[in-house]
């Protein structure tokens, strides 16, 4: 679960990271309210979950209040779906930093990151420059110690006062990572100022989606997708991601899924949603139609190939859903695994003719979003 | 025998009397699995499918000798329950749990790698060698899928994997050992390590893997096969070539970001190692037809 920067930056502060001072805005009108305790200049961040802000034009400078209500209006405004903004004091600083923490999957270990040349283009910096970036492993359940703090801040070339700022967030950043189930902590910018203090500029926190169990602050809001439907489905447990194509698709496992995808697009179409139509909800088949039904797709697509989620349950669902629901656009099966012959069956007794094969499935449904082969 | 298990290997069930314990506990012993004990907190003295079950695996280890632990229990106590496993010197476990929190699957790998003890999973179906045995939830009964022979198969998606097995047996073939590691950003075992397993083995003569977007996995198995250290001839499968970015689809293995793990990247690093990367799921028959005739060597000057 991706967490928003203000979120990010409360966890900050609580850990006792310094942050700027901000405020959290959800329309233009409160910018008013929000001058009278934040003085300007300002910046004002869209906060939405995409990266590449900076780039996307979300983040706004303002100089005053006219230009904060300009440029909030015209954030809010914006294709993207923009929420909530984030106006923020600007803060002077002499140098960008990068420190990350997150876990490393082949050593087993945590993994601490640091650069001196923090900003947008850290992504390449292990391929152009792997001399600025410091790293370091600690056995999972072990604390980052201060002088290995120290050995990475100072490591970054830096001195004085802001070597300490700089061990002190990291340790803290570490705990912080722990603590809240993170896959990944980050600070990037850390700016460094001439008083040699250290500041978050930007935050990126994603909680870890099989600990949020333990972690009940974090919860999936309506802010944390992009629609109505996609939010719909979240609450009844049911993964849901939605594109803008012609097939929806009932699917069930990743794998499958994302293979589905592929060729549909090698036939030339496109994927308007995808329903996590496996394991749990594999009993929901009515629900999942009807998830499906609100987009103006042309075609619904089902494939699934299931071990423990029985293929003449699943067709029994999806035959109940179809004479239930009467869809208005075609519906193309290709159910298989335990007891697919029964699964044959069931989905024949609706007028739905099974198909064993996944790519076979694939070019009727294309062919059925062109309008031809209609049954 | 097999690279993990067969029907000789003596099996314990941690969370043996739950539901999806007890269930695929009874097909794992009609598969023909040696299932010797269960396991679970509170229920010592029941039977489950004839099994006994213990407190501990420490009190069922009195009573009888494992070589593997099959663990069905909840996520969150997965970590608990691969730790009694190891602790009682069990050096083989296979853990089927959707859903371990990420920082107890770092611990997980990280004292499986300590005492070199393999951990197959979590987010699983688990290990299965066709007509010897499995630890696990395989439709093993789904003929056209699960037949045996001497293909090693390795995957991290289920959905995908019947789909694709079921390509390997329609082109003649059978398989030795499937390995599921499982759809988690850190499972227990990797491509590469299971890799090796497989180069040793007198009754695989070549390998299948099926991947997909994230992680590195592919691109270490493409490292190891580049480095001599696989010489077994290998085709593969990866979905989600054209999976949008930053999209997670099911699970969290499944998830491409900034570049990093696409498939693009994945199929260009099988592809320089001499594997033979099929388009689609129907051509990975024809890939494996041409890669036991003339052996890996053959494709590497492509």
């Amino acid at each position: 679960m991706n967490l928003f920067e203000y979120q990010a930056k409360e966890l900050f502060r609580e850990a006792g990271i310094p942050v700027p001072q901000s405020r959290l805005i959800t329309g233009t009108e409160d910018i008013a309210q929000a001058a009278k305790s934040l003085p300007l200049p300002w910046m004002l961040k869209a906060q939405v979950l995409q990266g590449g802000r900076g780039k996307a034009n979300l983040i706004r400078k303002a100089a005053d209040l006219q230009q904060a209500q300009r440029e909030a209006s015209d954030l809010f405004a914006s294709p993207t779906g923009v929420r909530t903004v984030l106006v923020e004091e600007i803060v002077p600083f002499t140098r960008e930093l990068y420190v990350s923490v997150t876990v490393d999957p082949v050593e087993a270990k945590i993994l601490v990151l640091a650069s001196s040349s923090g900003g947008v283009e850290v992504e390449t910096l292990s391929q152009s420059a792997p001399e600025k970036l410091l790293s370091l492993h600690l056995e999972p359940g072990k604390k980052l110690l201060p002088f290995q703090a120290r050995n990475l801040a100072y490591g970054l070339g830096l001195e004085g006062k802001s070597a300490i700022s700089c061990s002190t967030v990291l340790v803290k950043l570490f705990e912080l990572c722990a603590g809240a189930d993170a896959e990944l902590a980050e600070i990037n910018p850390l700016f460094v100022t001439s008083e040699g203090e250290v500041i978050a500029g930007d935050g990126k926190i994603i909680i870890d989606d099989n600990a949020v169990f333990r972690q009940p602050r974090f919860q999936m809001t309506r802010d944390h997708f992009s629609s109505e439907v996609e939010y719909a489905a979240a609450q009844e447990g049911i993964p849901y991601l939605q594109f803008d194509g012609d097939i929806s698709l009932m699917c069930a496992g990743a794998g499958l899924t994302t293979t589905v995808f592929d060729l549909i697009h090698d036939e030339g179409s496109s994927v308007a949603n995808y329903l996590e139509f496996g394991g749990p909800n594999y009993r929901k088949a009515v629900r999942a139609m009807e998830l499906c039904l609100a987009n103006p797709s042309k075609v619904i697509l089902i494939v699934t190939f299931g071990t423990i989620a029985r293929a003449d349950v699943m067709a029994q669902g999806i035959v109940d859903a179809v004479r239930q629901l009467k869809p208005d656009r075609p519906v193309v099966t290709c159910i298989r695994g335990t007891n697919e012959e029964e699964a044959f069956a069931v989905l024949r007794t609706a007028g739905l003719e099974p198909i064993f094969d996944t790519e076979e499935a694939v070019k009727k449904a294309v062919a059925l979003t062109r309008g031809e082969g209609q049954v | 025998m097999s690279i993990f298990i067969d029907a000789s290997t003596r099996v314990l069930v941690q969370g043996i009397t739950g539901n999806e314990g007890s269930f695929w506990t009874s097909h794992m012993i009609e598969m023909g699995t040696e299932v010797v004990a269960g396991v679970t907190p509170g229920k010592e003295g029941q039977r489950v499918h004839g099994v006994p079950v213990f407190h501990t695996v420490r009190r069922a280890l009195e009573h009888h000798g494992a070589d593997a632990a099959m663990l069905f229990v909840p996520p969150r106590f997965t970590k608990d329950a691969v730790f009694e496993a190891l602790d009682s010197g069990i050096r083989k476990i296979v853990t089927v749990a959707d859903g371990i929190p990420l920082h107890e699957a770092l611990e997980i790998r990280s004292a499986a790698k300590a005492c070199n003890a393999l951990v197959i999973g979590g987010n699983t179906s688990g290990v299965i060698s066709p007509g010897k045995a499995m630890m696990g939830m395989f439709p093993y009964w789904i003929k056209r899928v699960y037949a045996p022979g001497r293909i090693g198969v390795m995957t991290r998606s289920g959905s995908l994997t019947n789909e694709i097995a079921s390509m390997v047996v329609a082109a003649g073939f059978g398989i030795s050992t499937l390995v599921g590691v499982g759809g988690d950003s850190v499972p227990g075992t990797r491509f590469a390590e299971v890799m090796k397993l497989f180069e040793s083995d007198p009754e695989t003569d070549a390998l299948v893997i099926i991947g997909e977007l994230g992680g590195t996995m592919e691109e270490e198995a493409a490292e190891l096969i580049a480095s001599g250290g696989c010489t077994k001839p290998a085709a593969a499968f990866l979905g989600g070539r054209t999976a949008p970015e930053g999209k997670r689809m099911g699970h969290a293995g499944a998830i491409t970001s900034g570049g990093k793990g696409s498939v693009r990247e994945k199929v260009a690093a099988l592809r320089d190692a001499g594997v033979l990367v099929a388009e689609r799921p129907s051509q990975v028959g024809e890939c494996l037809k041409a890669i036991m005739r003339k052996g890996a060597a053959g494709y590497a000057e492509n």
